[in-house]
């Protein structure tokens, strides 16, 4: 069987999970290799969820909020995107690729964004091939 | 936690979900994982039969979790917390996999959706282990309504409220009543007069002691949660700065209107180069004053109406404006009324004739002797001015697509058909209501089918055009909705607030208040006494902004907590 990337996409409830709903109900198509979990704010993320999403088996992680000046906590995404370049810095000195990780704003009203999102982000990770990360983990636990 | 037992009820939806995942296999799959007592499937989870079936389980089986694999939360979870609260069960210690609106409908490959959908299962199972059971709180609810914009829409919404004995601060940005419905002459398709409409809204609203207008005002910031606002309003009376008045309101209505499209943006048209091409917001004003003359001051031989100025177009709006074809139309009758010897031509792209008593109009308009040409969606009519010799003042080049021939006609006056378009301060007034626009900047329901008048945020209603374009009836509709289902919250008296909210573990507060300054609400405390923040239920709105901050992990965001994200990451990679 041909490798199938895992993805896990962290969307706000009110912006990027509405959006992805408004793909379902428009019937935009898009790689079934993305599996969503709704947090109300992408504030909520924590970078920790990221690591554990990768340390897990994940071989890429979607961050999805609202756009710049359109958040429903007025705010968050300011928040979610100022914490996001440390996460990046921190996940490159352990050789996680660019492309693993991304953090974009899909509107309520985007749905055919979201499923544009998800297909590039699907073919780029594809592109890249399997996480060693989950593995290197694996081995490590072994050999303790 | 005890002893679980989990219930998993995986939905068909018909076969909205049926036909590309299977659910028995969702089913089956997890009834395998721990502490799942019963693994059903059924046609409609959320009909009468299927939230039966949850109850009798809980009942019977003594479930303490729920899982439904269906649509998406923002559909049913209301509905199926609700069955379990009626089984006894809180309502909180439910959870939902959207399997349609994220899995069947949006992917084609069976096997690769039905994988999908049970690790979303498997994701929701692990989750609900970790859900706990959350009590709301409850608040007062005031009973009085801030209503912003004094058009057909908020007009009508505070008068309604008002009737019905509560207090209304009516809100008008200019120094008049009436809105955009003040700058025409007769409605479509049954020839009312505007005018009259009006002044029955009018009469009412001054009799009736309960509403208090404020003109030449604007909201200026807009703090607390449903039927516990503070609005802030500011008035321009001639000093600066204006004058600002806070007072407390339990609901919102926004009744911000429309502004129309400018037409100088067509630059084939000739807006403002040609003196007797005009609007149709212009051509109302000639109607009102009873004179149809051009600029020259004689009345026009030939008068030509051009639809969807700025609408149905790739370069400007792409909708439809809804209502410029019937105006068009009313707009043929009044000058054959006025000028029976002359010639009126309707160039359209379709005839969008959709409302009740529209169609028979279309067709009594026709009998009028109105001349229809029809262009195609991007190749619009061309206007010049016409030599002397010729017998009128323009001539108008169209592509006509019935015909497929190229038609020239003359023409004196130009109506064109400006659409609506979203104001140019609503994403201002979005951001301090705090709801959402479009890419249109029309603000966005709730719902769009079931839900239309509420919006994203608890006691905040939209009505009339500021939420697309629309007529008169939808927007006297959708401002009675929306105050209707403002005086059912008031009814209630008591208003229920979510149990989901951060709290924040006093133990492990270290005080360092990087939260007071994060939240967006100012729903977080310091003690300076006992040097410990903490936060205030019926203020907070679980955004969980300080749940990821907090540098001691001290704050716990109710029903999205680290365990039952984490175990959602474990499930869904499994």
């Amino acid at each position: 069987m041909s490798y199938e990337p895992k993805i896990v996409g962290f969307l706000c409830n009110w912006c990027s999970y509405t959006g992805a709903d408004l793909a379902g109900t428009s019937r935009i198509q898009y790689p079934p290799n993305i599996r969503i979990i709704r947090v109300m704010c992408s504030a909520r993320i924590d970078p920790t969820f990221v690591v554990d999403a990768l340390a897990k088996g994940a071989d890429g992680v979607l961050i999805c909020g609202c756009h710049p000046g359109d958040c429903h906590y007025s705010e968050g995404n300011y928040k979610a995107m100022r914490r996001f370049p440390l996460l990046k810095k921190l996940l490159q000195s352990y050789g996680v690729e660019d492309d693993r990780v991304r953090q974009t704003w899909v509107s309520a009203s985007e749905g055919q964004r979201f499923a544009d999102v998800v297909t590039d982000m699907t073919e780029r990770v594809r592109a890249l091939g399997p996480s060693r990360i989950h593995a290197a983990l694996l081995a490590d636990q072994r050999e303790r | 936690m005890g002893q679980l037992k989990i219930g998993v009820y995986v939905c068909n939806c018909g076969t909205n979900i049926a036909h590309i995942v299977d659910p028995d296999a969702v089913r089956e799959t997890a009834a395998q994982l721990p502490d799942v007592v019963i693994a059903r499937s059924y046609r409609y989870m959320c009909s009468n039969p299927g939230q039966e079936m949850i109850i009798k389980d809980i009942q019977e089986l003594g479930l303490n979790r729920v899982v439904v694999s269906a649509c998406s939360p923002r559909m049913h979870e209301r509905t199926f917390r609700a069955a379990c609260k009626a089984g006894g069960l809180n309502p909180y210690l439910c959870d939902m996999a959207n399997i349609r609106e994220q899995c069947s409908w949006v992917h084609a490959d069976r096997l690769m959706a039905t994988e999908k959908a049970v690790g979303l299962t498997r994701a929701a199972v692990n989750r609900v282990r970790w859900q706990e059971p959350l009590d709301g709180l409850t608040a007062e609810m005031c009973a009085s309504t801030l209503v912003l914009g004094a058009g057909i829409a908020g007009l009508t919404a505070a008068l309604e409220l008002a009737l019905a004995g509560h207090p209304v601060y009516l809100v008008e940005k200019t120094d008049r009543l009436g809105g955009n419905l003040a700058r025409v002459d007769l409605t479509a398709p049954y020839l009312d007069s505007a005018r009259d409409l009006l002044t029955e809204r009018l009469e009412h609203l001054r009799e009736n002691p309960n509403i208090k207008v404020m003109l030449n005002s604007e909201l200026k910031n807009l703090s607390g949660f449903i039927g516990n606002f503070s609005a802030t309003v500011g008035t321009h009376n001639g000093h600066e700065p204006p004058e600002e008045k806070t007072f407390h309101v339990g609901n919102v209505i926004v009744a911000t209107g429309y502004r129309e499209f400018d037409a100088s943006r067509v630059t084939h048209y000739g807006y403002g180069k040609l003196p007797d091409v005009i609007t149709s917001f212009e051509f109302e004003q000639m109607l009102r004053s009873g004179r149809i003359q051009t600029k020259s001051g004689r009345a026009p031989q030939y008068v030509a109406i051009i639809h969807c100025v700025g609408s149905r177009s790739r370069e400007f709006h792409g909708y439809c404006s809804r209502v410029c074809c019937m105006t068009a139309l009313k707009y043929a009758h009044e000058i054959k009324s006025a000028l029976p010897e002359s010639h009126v031509c309707d160039v359209y792209i379709d005839m969008h004739a959709f409302g009740k008593g529209c169609e028979d109009f279309y067709r009594t308009s026709s009998e009028v002797k109105t001349l229809f040409l029809m262009y195609g969606k991007n190749e619009h009519p061309v206007i010049r001015k016409a030599d002397p010799k010729d017998d009128c003042g323009m001539l108008i080049e169209v592509d006509e697509k019935l015909s497929g021939e190229r038609v020239e006609i003359p023409a004196d006056l130009v109506i064109l058909m400006v659409g609506m378009e979203a104001r140019p301060d609503a994403l201002e007034v979005a951001r301090l209501v705090n709801i959402s626009a479009d890419k249109d900047g029309w603000f966005i329901e709730s719902h769009p089918k079931l839900d239309p008048v509420a919006t994203t945020t608890d006691g905040i209603y939209i009505a009339g055009t500021c939420a697309a374009p629309k007529d008169i009836p939808d927007s006297v509709a959708q401002a009675r909705a929306a105050a209707g289902r403002i005086m059912a919250r008031i009814a209630k008296g008591k208003i229920e607030i979510d149990g989901v909210f951060a709290e924040v573990d006093g133990d492990r507060c270290s005080g360092c208040r990087m939260c007071n300054e994060l939240c967006p609400y100012s729903a977080i405390e310091f003690d300076a006494d006992k040097r410990r923040s903490h936060v205030i239920p019926a203020a907070c709105k679980a955004c969980g902004a300080c749940v990821a901050a907090c540098p001691s992990g001290a704050i716990k965001g109710r029903h999205f907590t680290d365990q039952q994200i984490c175990a959602q990451i474990e499930g869904v990679l499994a």
